[in-house]
This record gives structure tokens, sequence and C-alpha cells, in this order.
């Protein structure tokens, strides 16, 4: 090696470094910031990790398996522990598991649900009953847009390692970008951060909201009744452990019987506050801004998604049914057109799957007072109606003794 | 594989260690060069591999040609060739689909239904600067301005050089290939410059990025824009374009200072300009200067009498350069018509007063005035058509229908647009000064080089905070 090759090995070193010192200095400062807004993965997806954890859990469950998977009108309107409560006393041993989660789009879900598929096929365990809730509020256009900043922090939280090699292979850019979120940037995307501060400084379009007036006096008495709901939780169950999955929504503290009269009067007051004509307006037009839930324009990849994620769990059910929750017909009301494509994607769900589609959006045993928003059934008032009405509902593939009243669907 | 992305920062360690570490001599550093290059720009898209090679085989065994020849007419004859080619392969990729659409839509005007077959080919990216760079090389061995060059590798190494190749600077051969000869290794001060570059790069870029919302709002909005969100969105498209391709030039430039490799700057405070004369001298430099060498001047260049017609010519070109559709042609017209009018008043007695004139109230009357104007062809530039350019046109100036009110936001985005904007050209001030710690008092001195340094882990931290899904860098697709 001659001289000038020497000097010129050690200026390209010197580039070298510096490239890399000051990308490792930028990267540790976006990590640093990340962490002091207490931004990251488990963050955004917390309860979606943590079920993921517990998987093994429920695996090692004896009774027969029974999970609902969905969105946050699962997760608010199904209460696991009446379920498996009421089956009980009908003679059939089974455990529920609420897997709704907010803000999950389906080709998010796709993606646990393979998760889910992987570990109970290497249990060889199977699972009694699947519902999986299609909410065609998480199916549109403007949803998808609206997921958009997340998409690949979510796969790099959500894909398999195989998954993610796949991806690098078919695509390199996303790939090195979505290994680079995962590994190098605790699963918070440029776009998210983005997203975030848009927002806190006033940046994106604001959040349409009614004329109608605030009610100070209102809300000052709900969120004295949110605070006494939360002491009486504390007094009913002093033994309460929370567990490492969100223990909370597995429909803990919505069995009547085991509440107080002073506590299910409270709840029942807490609602009456909360669903009043300004909550519900702005919330309908919230959710027509980030849902399209009275149009309805449906995105092809999440349609797609979610057909792929019913056969994942058809891969590793006995049974499987596609479920559409109450809806709260008062608020969300839909047009001719609007069923008629909505009509059209249930049907092909059903060709493509070959599942019973249940459409429980009108039922009798959940009436419009019972939800705490335009969309998401109020926990007690109607989860547990609802829970009630899908135990009559599906008793008898379950084992369990079939109530006098069986309901109609 | 966009600079600003962490594949491209893997990509160019590989390449930085390897080819400053790894290979030693320098015929395997060219050849590395090529590989690395057309890996870089199959990565768009591997089947446009060959008509890149191609274009510069060619080129260089017609240079070769011209070279040889002492015949005038055989050398012209090697000229028209490459003329032919390069201009073949982007009237074929780029502009056939337009010319027959508008010769569909001509023979409409007079009844007659032409539904003429169209391509729709994908446009090869860098398309248009890497056939300019390749021409100027047969152009300036044909006029004698340069020696044809041996070395069918340094000059396909040349032409593909990844830093420059799918969105310029449009580099002269006489620029680049000496250097690809010599292998240049860098000196501290050029890494500390190229680190610079990158710096205010991507951060143009990322600026650039954000300003791309409000133009959708004010561009591609199908509700009526309020008159203060109009004129948002064309200033934030004036700061989108020039962040986008200025950031990417500035990243390019400074990709290839770290290599050792030295490229013209291609913008000069741009929105500084006091005429639009100036103004061509300070945006996208590459260009302009290309369009003035090899063809505003053999038609004639301002001799006899002929400038209003060569600089229309040069003009109509340039922007049809930029794109096959009409708004480009008008836009490419409408400056042609201003630089055109621009020197005539220069000899217009009465305005004796405005011409070099370095009194600040003249200076800022100029520079508004051509601000104001360089914003009305962009209008024309960004519009999706020229119906929807006129319209833009009418409302930014209250000829046309009643504007709803603005936004609440309207007023924060304003602001952020301006401020954006000037910073662009506050950072393009500092690296045409050597850094803006250069300016700092003398007792500041000793932390020169810390905050050099800690302004750019800073700035590409931000860029690494700050993201927008789907914004490609708007000048590949000329």
């Amino acid at each position: 090696m001659n001289s000038s090759t020497s000097s010129s090995r050690s200026i390209f070193a010197r580039v070298l470094l510096v490239t890399v010192l000051g990308m490792g200095a930028a990267l540790g400062l976006v990590r640093a910031y990340a962490a002091a807004l207490g931004a990251s993965g488990e963050a955004f997806l917390g309860r979606v990790l943590q079920a993921r954890a517990a998987l093994p859990q429920i695996i090692a469950e004896e009774d027969d398996l029974v999970i609902f998977y969905g969105s946050s009108m699962v997760q608010a309107g199904f209460s696991a522990r009446v379920f498996d409560r009421e089956l009980t006393e009908r003679g059939a041993e089974v455990k529920a598991f609420n897997f709704g989660f907010g803000g999950l789009n389906p080709l998010f879900q796709d993606y646990f649900a393979r998760r889910i598929r992987e570990t109970f096929e290497a249990e060889d365990r199977e699972i009694k009953l699947t519902l999986i809730e299609f909410n065609p509020f998480q199916t549109t256009k403007t949803r998808y847009e609206g997921a958009v900043s997340s998409i690949d922090a979510y796969v790099g939280m959500l894909a398999s390692r195989q998954e993610l090699r796949d991806i690098l292979f078919e695509d390199p850019t996303r790939g090195v970008r979505i290994l680079n979120i995962h590994h190098l940037r605790d699963d918070v995307s440029a776009e998210m951060a983005t997203f975030y501060f848009g927002d806190e400084m006033g940046f994106l379009p604001p959040v349409p909201e009614s004329d109608l007036p605030e009610d100070e006096a209102n809300q000052e008495r709900l969120e004295a009744l949110g605070e006494r709901m939360g002491e009486k939780f504390d007094e009913e169950y002093p033994d309460y452990e929370p567990a490492a999955w969100n223990w909370g929504w597995q429909g803990a503290g919505t069995i009547p019987s085991e509440r107080s009269e002073e506590t299910l009067q409270i709840f029942e007051d807490y609602y009456a506050a909360l669903t009043t004509d300004k909550h519900m307006t702005d919330d309908k037009l919230w959710r027509q801004y980030s849902a399209d839930v009275s149009n309805l324009d449906f995105e092809e990849e999440l349609v797609a998604a979610f057909i792929r994620l019913v056969g994942e769990f058809q891969q590793i059910s006995e049974h499987v049914e596609v479920v559409l929750l109450p809806r709260n017909t008062e608020w969300i009301v839909y047009t001719p057109e609007v069923q008629a494509r909505l009509d059209g994607v249930v049907q092909r769900i059903r060709d493509e799957t070959g599942v019973t589609v249940r459409d429980f959006q009108v039922i009798d045993a959940v009436s419009n007072d019972m939800f705490s928003d335009t969309t998401h059934l109020g926990r007690y008032i109607g989860d547990v109606p609802f829970t009630r009405f899908l135990v009559d509902h599906y008793a008898e593939s379950l084992g369990a003794r079939v109530a006098d009243d069986e309901p109609t669907s | 594989m966009i600079f600003n992305t962490p594949i491209f920062y893997l990509f160019f360690l590989v390449f930085l260690s390897v080819y400053g570490l790894v290979l030693g001599r320098r015929r395997p550093k060219v050849y590395f060069i090529i590989v690395s290059s057309l890996v870089f720009y199959g990565a768009w898209n591997y089947r446009f591999i060959p008509l890149l090679v191609g274009s510069a085989v060619a080129d260089y065994f017609i240079a070769q040609a011209i070279g040889r020849s002492t015949d005038p007419g055989s050398r012209k004859r090697w000229l028209t060739l490459s003329i032919g080619i390069n201009l073949g392969i982007l009237g074929l990729f780029k502009y056939a689909d337009f010319v027959l659409e508008s010769v569909g839509d001509f023979l409409g005007l007079f009844g007659v239904a032409a539904d003429l077959p169209t391509l729709a080919w994908v446009l090869p990216v860098g398309i248009s600067f890497y056939t300019f760079q390749s021409l100027s090389y047969t152009i300036d061995v044909y006029r004698g301005d340069m020696e044809p060059r041996k070395g069918l590798a340094e000059f396909t190494a040349a032409l593909s050089f990844f830093p420059q190749l799918v969105a310029g600077p449009i580099l002269r051969a006489r620029q680049i290939l000496p250097q690809m000869h010599d292998l240049p290794v860098p000196t501290w001060a050029n890494v500390k410059r190229g680190a610079l570059l990158v710096t205010t790069g991507v951060l143009k870029k990322t600026a650039a990025d954000l300003l791309a919302i409000p133009v959708a709002k004010a561009f591609d909005s199908t509700e009526p824009v309020s008159l203060l969100e109009t004129w948002t969105g064309v200033l934030a498209f004036a700061g989108q374009i020039y962040g986008d391709f200025a950031g990417y030039t500035d990243m390019a430039i400074g990709l290839a200072l770290l290599l050792g490799f030295q490229i013209p700057l291609n913008f000069n405070l741009p929105y500084l300009a006091v005429s639009p004369i100036d103004f061509w001298r300070r945006w996208h430099i590459s260009l302009s200067t290309w369009l003035r060498d090899y063809l505003y001047i053999p038609l004639g260049g301002s001799r006899n009498g002929g400038r209003f017609r060569n600089v229309m010519i040069t003009m109509l070109l340039g922007g049809l350069w930029h794109g096959a559709a009409w708004t480009f042609v008008v836009w490419g017209a409408f400056h042609g018509l201003i630089i055109s009018i621009s020197h005539s008043l220069t000899k217009v007695k009465g305005l004796a007063l405005f011409h070099e004139n370095p009194r600040w109230w003249i200076q800022t009357a100029k520079w508004a005035v051509t601000f104001y104007l360089v914003l009305l062809g962009w209008v024309l530039f960004r519009a999706q058509s020229l119906s929807d350019g006129w319209a833009m046109l009418g409302d930014m100036h209250g000829l046309g229908a009643a504007l709803p009110e603005p936004s609440g936001i309207a007023g924060r985005v304003l602001i952020f647009t301006l401020v954006t904007v000037a910073a662009m050209h506050l950072m393009d001030r500092a690296v045409l000064r050597g850094g803006w710690t250069a300016e700092l008092p003398s007792w500041l001195r000793w932390s020169r080089p810390v905050l050099f340094w800690l302004f750019l882990i800073i700035g590409q931290a931000l860029c690494l905070i700050i993201g927008e899904p789907s914004n490609e860098f708007i000048y590949f697709q000329f």
C-alpha cells in the first residue's frame, strides 16, 4: 500500500465515522425526545401487545375457549366475564376473551390474527367459538387514510420475522424503513411524530364540533360521577390485581350481582349525564369525519384484509362466525345506497370465507339508550344486555342449556 | 431509492466503505461506481438500465467518431445521430403520448374524431437529466470545446454517477469526466461542506413535504378554497418546489463532496431575484445554462434582433423539458415573455432609474414584482390543467366566484409557509458563505466546530422526527 492510498483511506475512514456518528447522534436525540414525550410502540399498541403476550396463558386454560375479535366496539360491548358466568350457570364450561382493540383496523387485525393462529397452532390448541366483528366504520377509505401514517410502525410491531423478511425482499425500501422504525426508533415513525406535533401545534384541521353549548355544571357532575365510579370499584374489588392484559375490559365490574345498588345507580347517572345532545352530536360529527360512518365508502385493501383474517381464525377454530354489532339507529342511519354497499361487502365476506354472518345491528335486546356514544355500547348498561343476548344465541352450540326465551336475529 | 430514506443511508455506508476503504486502485473504483450507480438506478426500475447504459455507450463512441473525423459533414452527421438518439429516447418516452393526444385534440377542433393510440409507457426516472448531460458531451466535442476522452468505463461512470443521476444537477462532461479520471480524495473542508449540504438538503426536503399539505388544499381540493388559503397554497408551492428540488440537489452535491467530487451549486437564493432574468440565473442553474449554451446561443442569442424569438423558443422548450403537458408549455412561454419584457424595459430611458440602482426601495420593488410574477408562473406549473390554472389565477385576484371564509388554521399555515420559505433561503445563504458559524462574532469563534456539528446533528434529528408519507421528489417526474 503506498502512502497516497493510505492517506486516502484515512480520509474516507473519517468520512465514514462522521456519517455513522452523526446519524447515530441524531437518532439518539430522536429517541430521547420520544422517550421524554412517552411515545413508544407500547403506548400506541399496548393493549394488543399485552394480549399477544397473554396468549400462552389463554391457551393454557382448560375450558373451551371463546374469542370475540374486533374493534373498540367489541372492547366496549362484550363482557367476557358475564359470558363465562352465564354459560357456567347453564352447564357449559367456557372461558371467553375480549379481543376488541381500539384503533386497530382490519389491516392490523390481520397481522395480529396471524400471530394468534401461529401460537395456537404451535400448541395444537383450538378455539371452540370465534366471533369476529365486521365493523363497517373501520373499513372505510377515510379510516384507511387516517391510519396511513402508522401502517409501517404497526406492521413492524405485529409482523413476524418471516413476514418482515418477505417485505424486505419484495420492497427493500419499505422493508428497511420498517426495520428502522421497529429496531431503531422504538416503533415511532416520523409520520406518527409529525401527526402528533401537527395536532399539538394546531396545524391539523379542527375536529368538527357542533354549536351546541357546553353545560359546565353537567361536565362537573360527570367528572364527579367518574371519580365515584372509580372509588366504588376500589371498594367492591379490594383484592383487584390488574393482570398484564387489561383485565378490566374482560368484563370486570359489569356483573350486576357483584355491584351494590348505589354503584348501579352511579352507572345509570353517569351515562345519563354523559349522553347529552352536545356529546352525541359532536361524537357523530367526529365519527363521520374520521370514519365516514354515514356514507361507508369502503376501502378495498381493508375489506380484503378482513377476509384474510377470517381465514386465519378458521384454521384454529371449531366454529367461526362474523358478527355485525348493534348500531345506534338514532344516530347512525343508512340510506338505501349505503345499506346496499354494506350488504354487498357482507355478501362478499360470506362468499369468500364461507362463514355465517350474523347481523346483530338491530336486535330487541339492545336499545339506543344503551350506547355511551353514537357507536359504542356503554359499560354495564350496554355490554351486559348484549353479552346476555350472545349467551342466549350461542348457548346451544357451546353445549349449554338453552333459555326458554330464545332470541331471534 | 431516495436520499432521505434508511435504505439509501445503508447503501451509502456500503458504498463509502468499499469505495473508500476496500478498493485502492483507480480502475476497480470506476467499475464499482458504475455497478453501484446501476443498482441505485435499478432500485426504481431495473428495466431501464439498458437505456441508460445504451445512451452512454452510444454517445461515447459517437464522440470518438466526431473526434477522429476531420470532415465537417461527417462530424455533423455523427452529431445529428447523437441528438437523434438522445432526443429520440426522450421524445418516445416522454412526449409521444402528449403529441398524439394533442394531435387528437387538435383534429377534434375540426370535428375529426381521431382516437389515436397512446403508448402509456412508464417514464424512466432521470431521463431528462442524463440525456441532456450525455448530449452536452457530444456537442462539446463537435464544437471543439473538449477532446473526446478515452475510457468508456469512465464515461459511463460519469453519466450514471448516482448522486446526480436522477435529478441533476445537469453536469457538463468537462466538469465531471476529468474528476472521474482522477477520482479525487475529499479534503476535510469538503467533507464538512458536504455534510452541511446533505443536512440543509434534507431539511429543505422535509420542509417541502410539509408544505405539500397547504399546496394540496389550494390546488387539489374539490371544494372552493378561501382567498387566504389560495394565496397560501401558491406561496407554499413556491416553497415546496424549491425545497424539494434544491433540497435534492443540495444532497446530491453534498454526497458527491463526501466522495471527493465537486458539483457546482444549482440554486442561488432564487426568490431574492430582482428580475425574471435574474431569477433564471439563480434557479436550476444547470438547466438554464445548458439551454443558454446549447440552444439559445446556437439559435443566435440576442444578435440580429432575434432575442425575443430565441428567448421564447428557449423558454418554451425549457417549459416542455419539465413535463409533457400544456401547463408546462404555457409556463415556459410565460417566463419567455416576462424575460423578453424585462430585456425591453432595460432600453426604456424613462425607466433608467430602475436599472442597476442599488437603492433599497428600488430593489425591494423589483424583488416584489419579480416574486409576484414567479408565483403566477408556479400556478400554471402546478395546476392540473390550464383551465384550473386560469381559474386559480382568477381566484387569487378576486375575479372568480365568491370564495368561502378561511378555516381557523389558515393564518398559522400562512405564517408557517412564510417562515419555511425564508428559512430555506437562510440555509442557502449559510451554505454560500461557508456555514453560518463563519459569521459568529470573534469572541464566539472558539465554539464554531461545536456549533457546526451540533447544527448538523440537530438538523438531521429534526428530519428524522418529521415525516409526511408519500411525498416523492417532484423533479423525478421530469
